[in-house]
């Protein structure tokens, strides 16, 4: 579709309000889905629930070819498709719902810059340990990634998808990383939230966005996923602000509206 | 007793087996009479050698099998006959590029006086042909190299390779053909393959990587085919706009199936025949050696040509077929049947009738279609005898139907469903003959029996294709 066309389509999404039936997909939960991908579509469904906007969550072995854009995790609003948290974000401002309406120009750079660290550093992370470090990617990743597919087609696509990473890891740079090193970049990543965060409850003082579900979408997933090794959670945990920032939003946005 | 060449029985152009010559296209060998030595027809003759002069790399094995029939010929016009045989058999093998057959009385120690001596002077063709084309089609430039080896091993093997490099997308494939010696239409068939289709009428794009296997042979009239194949096929959207169905269906799957196809032809050319009937039935089972697909397919085609008056020839056709899912699984989008186009009921756009989501046409696990042509030759038949004998005029009439059928209810509830909604069309038109193994149509149809969501070409609709209803 042409640039002119998508922007047709976007202002004849603004028209129509947002339905009961906005549906958001994702690998199947118990067997399939992955750290990076489980982070990424809980940041969208607390982004969502941010907005106050209903959506239900559907579990699908093909999700991430269903997506346009072949990432996790993608939502369908009415005959819409969009898939990831940006073009999200951008989807549903066009139908009037944002969060950081409220910034002014100089806190909607720097969130943009923040978004930016999370999914260059924390993301970039998680897509390390699962397919770079070979304890995590045979015992893990691999065997997860493969489950709804039969052999020996569960191989190739474990195997490719590994291959695609790794050079995409050699590509950026983190190649040649070792997993400490891996480690220390989230350490780091860490402070730099942990001190902006300080003691605001949000990142932008009372009013959650979308950097606020974007770090809950990582963080809480890391600290509740189990892995090879709890190092990573570790590193998060040394930063007490951003735990009970974790817990917040948990019990904000997904206690009470389960309950 | 002078030399008698053989090659003046009509010379047979040479052909591979994939163009599938039918027995009948072979006309009858016509012996042609020597008048000036008659004395010889009766004769008691004995063959004493065979020679095969000009092979590289055939196998000799091999050509026992194909030359043996001469040894037994009593008479001159037998070895003539005989030899004639054993030079189309050899011929049909596909590895040869000229064979000439001299007979000629025996010469040498131990010549009987009434002993012949039978050559055959073959030209073996090259050990690798190459081929290099370039397509433009489908908003898509691809560049074809072809490889092929006749003759790998010596015993008529056949080594295919094609390679297509698209601006888009790329496929291959690598065949290998080896018959049993002696029994050319026993046979085997190792495929591998990457394929990319891109079906608009469903927006989706398939890419299969697959390894098969097959083996065919003759049973009483018919020819019959084992197959396995795996395929690991990709399936995805080919626009952003594609319905949800489709992209619902999009991802990865395996399939492993084990099929069995009976082919019983009788017609004197499978493009615009004048006489004989054709019985296909084709079956697969999906599911029991592997793989995430597991479904039951039958499918069969029907035709009967009939010569009326006037060189006209009515020809009925009838088509049918049924996917059954094995299992909770949904079957899927790339294994259902498609109706519709300038190839099956016309009048329809190409696979445009039957389920559809949003515009974008999902197949059907149930449908059959029937035709019923009258073909006759052109209309004050010009270019008789010659370029005008490759077009036909005819009057056509197509009903069929596609649906999916709720496995709960029973072969009746099946039935009444097909027969519900029927689309049929009518019309005329020309048909051009493209050699032997395509066609060409252009007709005006009027469509019938549309049900909403059905995409129809009301009017003139061009086609072309290998099989037709």
């Amino acid at each position: 579709m042409s640039l002119a066309a998508e922007a047709f389509v976007s202002q004849m999404a603004a028209a129509e309000p947002w339905p009961e039936s906005a549906t958001l997909y994702q690998p199947l939960k118990e067997d399939q889905i992955l750290l990076s991908d489980c982070a990424s579509s809980l940041a969208v469904q607390a982004y969502l629930r941010m907005c106050g906007l209903p959506v239900q969550v559907v579990c699908k072995s093909n999700a991430e070819y269903m997506s346009p854009s072949g990432k996790i995790p993608f939502i369908h609003v009415g005959n819409q498709v969009v898939s990831e948290l940006g073009p999200i974000v951008q989807f549903t401002k066009a139908k009037g719902n944002s969060l950081s309406d409220g910034l002014d120009d100089v806190q909607r750079a720097e969130m943009k810059a923040y978004m930016e660290l999370v999914n260059n550093m924390l993301l970039t992370a998680e897509l390390y340990i699962q397919w770079c470090d070979d304890a995590t990617a045979a015992e893990i990743s691999r065997p997860r990634y493969s489950s709804p597919y039969s052999w020996p087609l569960s191989n190739v696509l474990a195997y490719q998808k590994q291959w695609e990473v790794r050079r995409k890891m050699n590509a950026i740079g983190w190649g040649g990383k070792t997993l400490e090193q891996v480690y220390d970049d989230v350490t780091q990543c860490c402070q730099a939230l942990s001190q902006r965060l300080g003691t605001q409850p949000y990142f932008f003082n009372k009013q959650p966005t979308e950097l606020d579900a974007l770090v809950f979408g990582h963080l809480f997933t890391i600290l509740t996923t189990r892995l090879t090794s709890t190092e990573l959670a570790e590193r998060i945990k040394s930063c007490s602000n951003l735990l009970s920032f974790c817990r917040r939003i948990e019990q904000t946005y997904f206690e009470d509206k389960s309950s | 007793m002078g030399t008698v060449h053989a090659r003046s029985l009509d010379p047979l152009p040479m052909r591979g087996p994939e163009l599938g010559i039918h027995p009948d296209d072979i006309e009858a060998p016509e012996i042609e009479h020597e008048q000036k030595q008659e004395v010889l027809e009766n004769k008691n003759v004995v063959v004493q050698r065979v020679h095969i002069d000009g092979l590289g790399r055939t196998k000799d094995d091999l050509l026992t099998y194909e030359i043996k029939e001469v040894f037994r010929a009593k008479n001159l016009i037998d070895v003539m006959r005989k030899s004639h045989e054993a030079r189309q058999k050899l011929l049909r093998l596909g590895i040869f590029r000229k064979v000439e057959v001299v007979i000629d009385t025996s010469r040498g120690d131990g010549a009987l006086p009434n002993g012949l001596d039978v050559t055959f002077e073959v030209t073996e063709l090259r050990r690798m042909t190459g081929s290099y084309n370039t397509m433009v089609g489908n908003n898509e430039g691809s560049m074809v190299l072809g490889l092929k080896l006749p003759n790998v091993l010596g015993r008529a093997e056949k080594m295919n390779f094609q390679f297509s490099y698209g601006t888009k997308e790329t496929s291959y494939g690598l065949s290998f053909f080896k018959p049993q010696p002696g029994n050319f239409e026993r046979n085997i068939t190792l495929n591998m393959y990457k394929v990319t289709g891109q079906f608009p009428w469903s927006s989706l794009r398939e890419t299969d990587r697959g390894i098969s296997g097959e083996m065919s042979f003759p049973l009483w009239k018919t020819s019959q085919t084992l197959k396995w194949e795996g395929v690991w096929r990709e399936l995805g959207c080919l626009a952003r706009t594609a319905s949800f169905a489709v992209r619902e269906e999009s991802g990865h799957s395996l399939k492993s199936s084990l099929s069995h196809s009976m082919v019983i032809d009788t017609r004197n050319s499978s493009i615009l025949p004048r006489k004989g009937g054709l019985l296909k039935i084709h079956q697969e089972l999906a599911g029991y050696t592997g793989g995430d697909a597991s479904f039951l397919k039958e499918d069969f085609e029907i035709q009967l040509n009939k010569t009326l008056f006037w060189d006209s020839v009515l020809s009925a056709s009838m088509w049918g077929g049924l996917l059954l899912p094995i299992g909770d699984k949904p079957t899927s989008i790339a294994d259902r049947f498609y109706l519709g186009g300038p190839t099956s009921i016309r009048g329809f756009s190409m696979y445009s009738l039957g389920p559809q989501s949003e515009g974008d046409y999902l197949g059907g696990e149930g449908y059959w279609a029937g035709g019923l042509h009258l073909y006759t030759p052109l209309p004050f038949r010009p270019g008789k005898g010659g370029f005008g004998d490759l077009f036909r005029t005819h009057f056509f009439l197509n009903a069929g139907n596609l649906c999916n059928l709720n496995y709960g209810e029973g072969p009746k509830a099946h039935l009444k469903k097909l027969a519900e909604c029927i689309r049929w069309s009518y019309g005329v038109g020309v048909v051009l003959r493209l050699g032997n193994i395509a066609r060409l149509e252009l007709n005006y149809c009027i469509p019938m029996g549309v049900q909403s969501g059905d995409r129809i070409c009301d009017g003139v609709q061009f086609g072309a294709g290998i099989r037709f209803l």
